[in-house]
C-alpha cells in the first residue's frame, strides 16, 4: 500500500506508513501486521475489520499508541510516536483520545460517576463532575450514578465507557470491538449511541469490529488479512 | 486532580478490599508488637535517666563488705577551706529475720543515719499502695519502715510489734519508695528501714556475718571529683565507687540488653506480618493492572502512577502504624502492670520517641514488604487494556531482593543493635524457617496419604491443601511457629520449677540456718536433735577475698576476659571440712582429709574460670588478715542438692582464728513445721531462709517475665493468623472459580462448607502437632542441656496445640472464604468476568 505523506494530509489526525508488527513465538518470528499504510481525517469514522487472529486490535493499539511497531511510522494528532517515550505517549492521549474497550474497563470500585470522573480529572477539568453528570445523562444513566459496575448489565457498563471515552471531548475515540461482549440488540443500540455521541462531538472514530452491521456504519473501511490491509468501499 | 489526590480517592473507594483490610490488619499486629516493649522500654529509660542522683541516693555510693576506716576526706578538710562542703551519710545493709507470732520473714535491713537519703527521697505511707509523704528513712526510735510486701508475709499491719534477733520493733510506715527502687519484682527479702545505733540491740550481726557498709557522699562537683580521685586507688575489688551517672549507666546497660532481647522477641511479630504483608500486596498488584493499564490508556505518566501508588501505600502505612501504636500504647500499661505491678504509678508517662520509632518501622516493613509488587504494578504496559495477557515488565530479581531485603535487614539492625546479635538472630531466623519449610513439606507429604484414604468433600479439601502447596507450607510455617513459641514458653515456666522440686529427694533440705554464732552451735545442735529434725553438718563460714596467685595478684594473672569473673569482685565464702561433704567428688587431687596442713579444695568451675591448677599457691583476704594455701584438689558440686555448697573448701585448723559464723541446712518435715517458729524466739540472731519461699518466689518472678512475653507472643498468633488469612486472600480466585465449577455440577452448599472446614482444620491440625513436636524436642533440650532435667514428655500438648490451630485456623479460613460458599454461581462468574 502507497505510503501516505503527512505533508499531504494536512488535517489528518492519525496517519501511519509501512507499519509492521513481528513477534517472536516458538515457532520463529510472525508477522502480525506487516507494511500497513494508513491515513485518518479529523472527523472521520474508520472500521478495522478482519478475522480473529488478522492483527485488527493490535494495529488499533499501534494506532493509540499504546505499543510500538517492529518497523514504520505512525503519526498521532501531528506527534511522531517514534520520537516519543511511553511516557510522552501518555502526555499525549491525557484528555485527547477516548477508548472503548470490549469488556468494558471499568474500575470496579468507582460507582458509574465516577468512572467518567476519572479521565476528567486525570486532564484536570475544572468542572469534571458536572461534565461527568452531563454525559452521563447522555448515555441515558442519569439514574444509576451511584451505582457500581457490578450492578450494571453489561449494556449499561458500555455506556457508561462510552459516556467515558467522549467526556473529554477528545480528538479520536478508538473502540475496540465495542459490541462483542453484548447480546444483537443491546450491541445494536450501543452502536446507535456510538455514532449519534460521535456525529454530535465530531471526533474522530476508530474501531476495530468483525460485526458487518458495525463496519457499515463508518465511513470507510480496512480490511485486514494475514496482517496485510486493504482499504474497502463500504456498502 | 493531581495523581496524589486521585490515589487517595481511589483508596478511600478501595477501603473494604480484602487485600487492603489484611495489609493494614498485619501491619497494625506488627507495630502494635514493637510499640508494646518500645513505650515501656521507653517510660523505664527515662525512669532510670530522669532519677539521676535520686537513684543512687547520693551523688557518690561505696559499697564496702567491711567498714572503711582510711577516709581520703580528711585531704578535702585540710584544705584552705575547713568546712568540709561533702555531706556524708552512711548505712549498714544486711539480712535478717522478722518474726510476728508464728510467722517469719527474711528481710534486707537497711540501718541508716539520720541524713540518709542525701539525695532523691523515700516516701513513707501509713498503709500499703498509698503515695505516701516524703520523710527521712530514719524511723524514731524503736520503730522501723516497712517494704508493702513485707505485712501479708507477716499478717502484721502498721503499728504490730515485730522480733529483729533480740529485739522488738514497732511498725510505724510503710517504704512507698525509694531511691534506686523501680519496683518489687525481686521480692526475696523485702526491705526494712531502720535506725544505725539499733542494730546492734538485735545482735543479728556476728563477725563473718553477710553486711554491705554503705557511704553514701553528696555536695559540690570539684570536691566530689578530687574525693572520688583520692578514694579510687584504696578501694579493693569487692569495694565500689559508684557515681550518680555511672550508677544509672551501669543500670541502663544491663537494662539495655534485656530490652534488646524483648524488643526481638516483639520484632518476630513484624517479621511474620510482613510476611502477610507481602502477600496482600502481591495480590493488590495483580487485581490492579488493569486499573494501571487504563490509568496509562488515559494518560498516565509512570512517574504519575508511582505518586499515586505511594500516596496510596504511605497512608496505608501511617494509618496502620498509628492504629498500631495507639494499641501498643494501651498493651505496654497491661505489660507494665504485670511486670512492675508496684511502680507503674512512678514511672514517667508514655513518650513520643517510640511513636516515631514505631511508625517508623511500620513504614520500613510495609515498604519492604510491597515494593516489589508495587514496582510491577507501575510497570504495566498500556497495551494490557487490548490484551489482557500482557504481564507488566518484569522487575530485575535481585533488584526486589535488595529492596525486601535491605528493610528486613535494616530493621533487625536497628532492633538487635550489635552485629553479633544480628548474626544470631538473622541465622537463627534463616535456620527456623528452613527448619520450618521442611518439616510443613513433610507434613504435607504424610497429608496426601490421609487424602487418598479420605473421600467425598473431605477429600476434596485435603487436595486443596496439596494443590496449593507453596501457600500450604507457608501457613503451616507461620502457624506452626507462632504456636510452638507460646507452648515453649508454657513448658518452661511449668516444668523447670516443677522439674527442680521433683528433682529433690523427698527429705531434700527445705531450710538453711545461717549466720549460728559459734557459741550457739551447740545449743542449736541439740534443739535439733531433740525435735528431731534432720541436719547437714554445720560448715564454718568466713568471708574473705581471693587476692593472689602464687604471689602474684590474681587478676594480672588471667587474661583480659577472665578478670571480671564475679568470684573476684566479691567475698566468698570460705569453710574447712575433714570430711568431704555429700554431693561432692573429687575431679583431681586428693582430698585433704583431716591433715591440719595449709590446703584447700576447690569447686571445678571456679577452677576452669580462673585458670587455676593443682599446686597453685592461693591468697585470702579476710578482714585484716591475710592468709594463704594450696591447692591439692579440684571438686565438682551439686550445686541444686539444697545442702551448703562451697566454692573453696580449707583443711581442718586453718581458719580457726578467723571470726566465722556457721552455716546449716535442714529439713523439717510439713508436720513438723510448728518447730520453727519456737526455734526463731530461741534463737533470734539465726537466720532461717526457707526453700519453699525462695522456690515459689522464683516461680512468680518466672511467671511474671514469661507472662509478659506471651502477653507479646498473642501479637505472634495473630500475625500467624494474618499470614493464613493473606494467603487464602490470594488463592480465593481460584476457589471461587472451583467453587462456581462444583456447583454447576450440582454440589450443595453443604459440601463446599465441609471441604473448606476439612481443609482448614487439617491445617490447624497440623500447625499444632509440628508446634508439639517442635516444643517437645525444644523443650528436651533445655531441660537437659542448660538445666540437667530429666526428660519428659507433655501428652496433653498434643491435645490442647492441635485443637488450638484447627480452631484459629479454622476460624480464620472460615471467614475468609465462607462467602464463596453462599453466592450464586451466576453472580460469582460475573464477578470474575
Amino acid at each position: 500500500m502507497t505510503p501516505p505523506d503527512s505533508a499531504q494530509f494536512p488535517d489528518t489526525v492519525v496517519l501511519a506508513r509501512d507499519l509492521s508488527q513481528r513477534v517472536p513465538t516458538a515457532g520463529g518470528m510472525l508477522d502480525i501486521l506487516s507494511e500497513v499504510g494508513l491515513a485518518v481525517k479529523a472527523g472521520e469514522t474508520l472500521a478495522i475489520t478482519g478475522a480473529s487472529g488478522s492483527g485488527k486490535s493490535t494495529l488499533l493499539g499501534l494506532l493509540a499508541g499504546l505499543d510500538h511497531p517492529s518497523a514504520g511510522e505512525i503519526t498521532l494528532l501531528g506527534q511522531r510516536l517514534d520520537a516519543l517515550d511511553e511516557d510522552a505517549r501518555a502526555r499525549l492521549r491525557a484528555g485527547r483520545i477516548g477508548f472503548v474497550f470490549q469488556s468494558f474497563q471499568l474500575l470496579p470500585a468507582l460507582t458509574a460517576l465516577e468512572n467518567v470522573l476519572l479521565p476528567l480529572e486525570l486532564a484536570g477539568r475544572p468542572d469534571a463532575r458536572e461534565r461527568a453528570a452531563h454525559w452521563l445523562d447522555r448515555v441515558g444513566l442519569a439514574t444509576r450514578a451511584t451505582h457500581t459496575p457490578r450492578q450494571l448489565s453489561g449494556g449499561e457498563q458500555q455506556r457508561i465507557a462510552i459516556a467515558r471515552a467522549f467526556a473529554t471531548d477528545p480528538e479520536i475515540v478508538f473502540a475496540d470491538e465495542p459490541t462483542g461482549n453484548l447480546d444483537a440488540d443491546t450491541g445494536a443500540r450501543i452502536i446507535e449511541l456510538l455514532f449519534d455521541l460521535n456525529a454530535s462531538a465530531h471526533t474522530t472514530l476508530i474501531l476495530v469490529t468483525h460485526d458487518d452491521a458495525l463496519a457499515a456504519r463508518c465511513q470507510r473501511r480496512l480490511h485486514l488479512v494475514a496482517g496485510r490491509a486493504r482499504e474497502e468501499a463500504v456498502a | 486532580m493531581s495523581f496524589a489526590r486521585l490515589g487517595l480517592w481511589l483508596l478511600r473507594r478501595e477501603r473494604a478490599s480484602g487485600e487492603w483490610r489484611v495489609l493494614l490488619l498485619a501491619l497494625i499486629i506488627g507495630v502494635g508488637s514493637v510499640s508494646t516493649t518500645g513505650f515501656l522500654g521507653d517510660r523505664l529509660k527515662r525512669a532510670m535517666s530522669e532519677q539521676g542522683a535520686s537513684f543512687l541516693g547520693a551523688d557518690l555510693l561505696v559499697t564496702s563488705p567491711r567498714p572503711i576506716e582510711d577516709w581520703p576526706a580528711l585531704a578535702v578538710t585540710k584544705s584552705a577551706r575547713p568546712a568540709s562542703p561533702l555531706a556524708r551519710s552512711q548505712a549498714l545493709e544486711f539480712p535478717s529475720m522478722l518474726a510476728k507470732g508464728d510467722a517469719f520473714q527474711l528481710a534486707t535491713l537497711r540501718a541508716v543515719d539520720a541524713s540518709y537519703p542525701l539525695r532523691g527521697s523515700v516516701r513513707i505511707a501509713d498503709r500499703p499502695f498509698a503515695a505516701g509523704t516524703a520523710r527521712p528513712a530514719q524511723p524514731p526510735p524503736g520503730m522501723i519502715y516497712v517494704a508493702p510486701d513485707l505485712l501479708p508475709l507477716l499478717s502484721a499491719k502498721v503499728g504490730d510489734r515485730v522480733q529483729i534477733g533480740e529485739a522488738r520493733f514497732t511498725i510505724a510506715g510503710i517504704v512507698a519508695e525509694e531511691p534506686g527502687q523501680l519496683g518489687g519484682v525481686f521480692g526475696l527479702a523485702p526491705r526494712v528501714f531502720m535506725r544505725a545505733e539499733e542494730v546492734a540491740k538485735t545482735r543479728v550481726l556476728q563477725p563473718g556475718s553477710r553486711v554491705t557498709y554503705l557511704y553514701q557522699v553528696a555536695g559540690d562537683p570539684a570536691q566530689l571529683a578530687a574525693f572520688g580521685a583520692a578514694l579510687k586507688p584504696r578501694l579493693d575489688s569487692t569495694q565500689r565507687l559508684i557515681g550518680s551517672r555511672e550508677g544509672v549507666e551501669t543500670l541502663r546497660g544491663a537494662f539495655a540488653n534485656a530490652d534488646r532481647y524483648i524488643q526481638l522477641t516483639a520484632l518476630i511479630s513484624l517479621l511474620l506480618s510482613v510476611a502477610a504483608i507481602a502477600i496482600a500486596a502481591h495480590r493488590h498488584a495483580l487485581r490492579h493492572y488493569d486499573q494501571a493499564a487504563l490509568l496509562r490508556c488515559f494518560g498516565a505518566t509512570t512517574a504519575q502512577l508511582r505518586t499515586l501508588y505511594a500516596v496510596q501505600l504511605l497512608t496505608l502505612g501511617l494509618l496502620g502504624s498509628l492504629i498500631g501504636v495507639a494499641i501498643g500504647a494501651l498493651m505496654q500499661q497491661a505489660l507494665a502492670l504485670l511486670v512492675l505491678p508496684d511502680a507503674v504509678t512512678r514511672l514517667p508517662s508514655l513518650g513520643l520517641a517510640p511513636v516515631g520509632a514505631a511508625v517508623f518501622s511500620g513504614l520500613l516493613a510495609l515498604a519492604g514488604a510491597s515494593l516489589p509488587a508495587l514496582m510491577r504494578l507501575v510497570r504495566v504496559p498500556p497495551l494490557r487494556v487490548l490484551r489482557r495477557d500482557l504481564p507488566p515488565l518484569p522487575v530485575a530479581a535481585w533488584l526486589s531482593a535488595a529492596i525486601s531485603g535491605s528493610a528486613l535487614l535494616l530493621l533487625i539492625t536497628w532492633y538487635a543493635g550489635n552485629a553479633r546479635l544480628i548474626g544470631v538472630f538473622v541465622g537463627a531466623l534463616a535456620g527456623l524457617v528452613v527448619v520450618l519449610a521442611l518439616l510443613a513439606r513433610l507434613a504435607l507429604a504424610a497429608g496426601r496419604g490421609v487424602q487418598k484414604m479420605s473421600h467425598g468433600p473431605v477429600r476434596f479439601g485435603l487436595a486443596q491443601l496439596l494443590r496449593h502447596r507453596f501457600d500450604s507450607t507457608l501457613q503451616l510455617g507461620a502457624f506452626t511457629l507462632a504456636l510452638f513459641l507460646v507452648a515453649l514458653l508454657a513448658l518452661v515456666r511449668s516444668d523447670l520449677i516443677a522439674g527442680w522440686r521433683q528433682q529433690l529427694p523427698p527429705d531434700a533440705p527445705n531450710y538453711f540456718l545461717i549466720n549460728i554464732a559459734p557459741a550457739q552451735q551447740q545449743s542449736v545442735a541439740a534443739y535439733l536433735s531433740q525435735h528431731h529434725l534432720k541436719a547437714s553438718a554445720l560448715y564454718p563460714m568466713v568471708r574473705g577475698r581471693l587476692t593472689t596467685r602464687n604471689g602474684a595478684p590474681i587478676a594480672s594473672t588471667l587474661p583480659p576476659d577472665a578478670r571480671d569473673a564475679n568470684s573476684l569482685r566479691r567475698e566468698l565464702n570460705l569453710t574447712w571440712t575433714a570430711i568431704l561433704p555429700a554431693n561432692n567428688a573429687i575431679l583431681a587431687g586428693h582430698w585433704h582429709g583431716d591433715r591440719r596442713v595449709a590446703e584447700i579444695s576447690v569447686e571445678s568451675g571456679m577452677a576452669e574460670r580462673l585458670h587455676l591448677a593443682l599446686g597453685d599457691q592461693l591468697g585470702f583476704q579476710v578482714g585484716d588478715q591475710t592468709l594463704a594455701a594450696r591447692i591439692t584438689s579440684i571438686r565438682s558440686v551439686k550445686w541444686d542438692s539444697m545442702q551448703p555448697n562451697f566454692f573453696v573448701i580449707f583443711a581442718p585448723g586453718q581458719l580457726d582464728a578467723l571470726p566465722a559464723s556457721s552455716i546449716a541446712s535442714l529439713y523439717v518435715p510439713p508436720d513438723a513445721a510448728g518447730v520453727l517458729p519456737s526455734f526463731i524466739k530461741m534463737f533470734p540472731g539465726i537466720t532461717v531462709l526457707a526453700l519453699d519461699r525462695l522456690i515459689a518466689n522464683l516461680e512468680a518472678v518466672f511467671a511474671q517475665i514469661i507472662g509478659a512475653i506471651q502477653l507479646l507472643l498473642g501479637f505472634l498468633l495473630a500475625a500467624g493468623m494474618a499470614v493464613v488469612i493473606a494467603t487464602l486472600l490470594a488463592s480465593l480466585d481460584a476457589r471461587q472459580q472451583e467453587a462456581v465449577l462444583l456447583r454447576t455440577l450440582g454440589a450443595q452448599r453443604v459440601y463446599l462448607a465441609k471441604s473448606l472446614w476439612s481443609e482448614f482444620l487439617a491445617l490447624g491440625l497440623l500447625a499444632g502437632l509440628l508446634a508439639s513436636a517442635c516444643a517437645e524436642i525444644a523443650m528436651a533440650l533445655i531441660a537437659q542441656r542448660l538445666f540437667e532435667l530429666p526428660l519428659r514428655l507433655h501428652p496433653w500438648l498434643w491435645l490442647a496445640l492441635p485443637v488450638a490451630g484447627a480452631l484459629l485456623v479454622g476460624m480464620s479460613g472460615w471467614l475468609t472464604t465462607r462467602h464463596i460458599t453462599r453466592v450464586p454461581p451466576m453472580q460469582s462468574i460475573r464477578a470474575l468476568n
